[in-house]
């Protein structure tokens, strides 16, 4: 597990962050979770992931601003996914200006979401 | 003692009202005593009972999960998850604990898709919890029929269509609004047929929360509206209406134009607006002829209409209504003639001495 790739996944859904810890630490991923965004930045600058995957809407700190902070204060080029609800498309675009790299609208398939974090790790 | 005696005697020589207010401080002051005890129980009962919802919280996520990744492929179900259905099961029996599992499946359901939520669905089905679902549609109280009828359109339970149809024209508006939802959100527009037979209101809010599913879905290949048109119940019609205009039913054109002499002002003037969109100009010709006989808002949205279909050939009807009593009507006709012959309209300004027409005349001539 210690070569394993990180990834830091902010979900405040607490069913769907154990759901994804499962299927991608099967995948030999290492997962750390964070279920709001100010704990998401206290990981991210802990552990120096290869992957971020973050929900749009969280307690405290939201997704965008988790994103902010990693392009503009941290200086990370780290692949940024950001999970969406529909109607969220406004924001989404959004995301994409402060720097995500790419997204999923819920509700999202676990398959996808694998084959999406091996392509961005690959 | 001293004292205990010294108060009896102050108590028993005093002033009647002093010994009453002394009464009354007693009373409250044991009432208040046993309130501030009773938010004591009650604030550790609460306090207790939320422990025990997130410890099966966490009891039922984690089987949850271990069950969604616990299947093999030789085996349809295997041992492990049949082990967890049958925990599920057992957990079940209890509502509270039924109330927690259901929950739980329902925060992973909305947020996945794939073959994780066919999983759910399966499990919803396995742990019978559907059966509790179903039971509540018959019962004598109305909230137990909505909360089953909406937990039957989370986990989209289609099987269910029979015994959710017969609350279409139940006496409580929420037990229609969830049996309305159900239909729509698991049968699209072939489960506007409900309007078919229903006999209630469809109020405003319905109509909106109905509007908004359909308009989310792929296919927008909408049923034909023509029955609901003709429907015996005013707000069928109205929600037909709203679908011919959000969905361009020109086709059904008939019968809308029939609905301008519906016995219901609202329907004709819900009618009015939807032909003015649709562009119908067989409706202007018609609504020209009878404008009389109708009301001052009909009027005023037969102007609208014409202000958005007017045709040369409308100069002469507009010239009667230049100088209308009702101001919204004498505005849209000098607008449309304007439009249609502005030589006639600038001649206005020479032919009138009135200082508030011309004060209108000038202003459409500048905007």
């Amino acid at each position: 597990m210690n070569g394993a790739k990180k990834i830091v996944l902010a979900e405040d859904n607490s069913m769907l962050s154990k759901l994804l810890k499962f299927k991608l630490e099967k995948e030999g991923y290492s997962l750390f979770i964070a279920d709001n965004g100010k704990k998401t930045i206290e990981l991210i600058e802990e552990h120096n992931p290869e992957l971020i995957l973050t929900d749009i809407m969280m307690p405290f700190v939201s997704g965008l601003e988790v994103i902010s902070h990693v392009r503009n204060k941290l200086n990370l080029l780290t692949p940024i996914v950001v999970f969406s609800a529909a109607g969220q498309e406004q924001i989404v675009l959004k995301a994409f200006d402060l720097g995500a790299t790419d997204f999923m609208s819920k509700p999202l398939s676990p398959n996808e979401l694998v084959l999406r974090v091996k392509r961005l790790l690959s | 003692m001293n004292t205990y005696r010294f108060l009896i005697d102050y108590f028993n020589d005093s002033p009647t009202i002093i010994q009453a207010t002394w009464i009354v401080i007693g009373l409250f002051s044991i009432l208040i005593l046993g309130l501030i005890l009773y938010l004591k129980y009650l604030r550790g009962h609460l306090r207790k009972k939320e422990s025990i919802t997130v410890a099966y919280e966490q009891e039922y996520e984690a089987a949850l999960i271990t069950y969604l990744y616990a299947g093999n492929d030789e085996e349809e179900i295997s041992s492990e998850q049949q082990a967890i259905i049958d925990l599920l099961k057992n957990g079940a029996k209890e509502p509270f604990k039924r109330k927690i599992l259901i929950a739980v499946l329902l925060k992973l359901k909305n947020e996945i898709s794939g073959e994780v939520a066919e999983s759910i669905q399966n499990l919803y089905y396995q742990t019978e919890l559907v059966d509790y679902a179903l039971s509540r549609l018959s019962h004598k109280k109305w909230y137990v029929i909505a909360k089953g009828i909406r937990e039957l359109k989370q986990f989209q339970i289609k099987e269910a269509y029979n015994p959710v149809i017969i609350h279409l024209n139940h006496p409580r508006p929420e037990v229609r609004k969830e049996m309305q939802l159900y239909m729509v959100n698991l049968f699209y527009f072939e489960g506007l047929t409900f309007l078919d037979l229903l006999e209630t209101p469809l109020s405003e809010w319905d109509q909106i929360q109905l509007l908004e599913i359909l308009q989310k879905l792929e296919n927008q290949n909408i049923s034909n509206i023509t029955s609901w048109l003709q429907s015996s119940n005013d707000s069928v019609i109205i929600f037909a209406l709203k679908l011919a205009k959000i969905y361009n039913q020109l086709e059904a054109k008939n019968e809308i134009i029939q609905l301008l002499h519906h016995i219901n002002k609202k329907v004709r003037l819900e009618a009015i607006d939807v032909l003015s969109y649709l562009n119908v100009l067989e409706a202007k010709e018609i609504l020209k002829t009878d404008l009389q006989k109708r009301s001052q808002e009909e009027q005023i949205a037969v102007f609208k209409m014409i202000e958005n279909l007017y045709e040369n050939d409308d100069e002469s009807f507009i010239m009667k209504y230049i100088h209308d009593d009702l101001f919204e009507i004498k505005i849209i006709a000098l607008k449309i003639l304007k439009r249609i012959n502005r030589e006639k309209f600038c001649s206005l300004k020479s032919e009138s001495s009135d200082d508030s027409f011309l004060r209108i005349v000038n202003f459409i001539e500048n905007n």
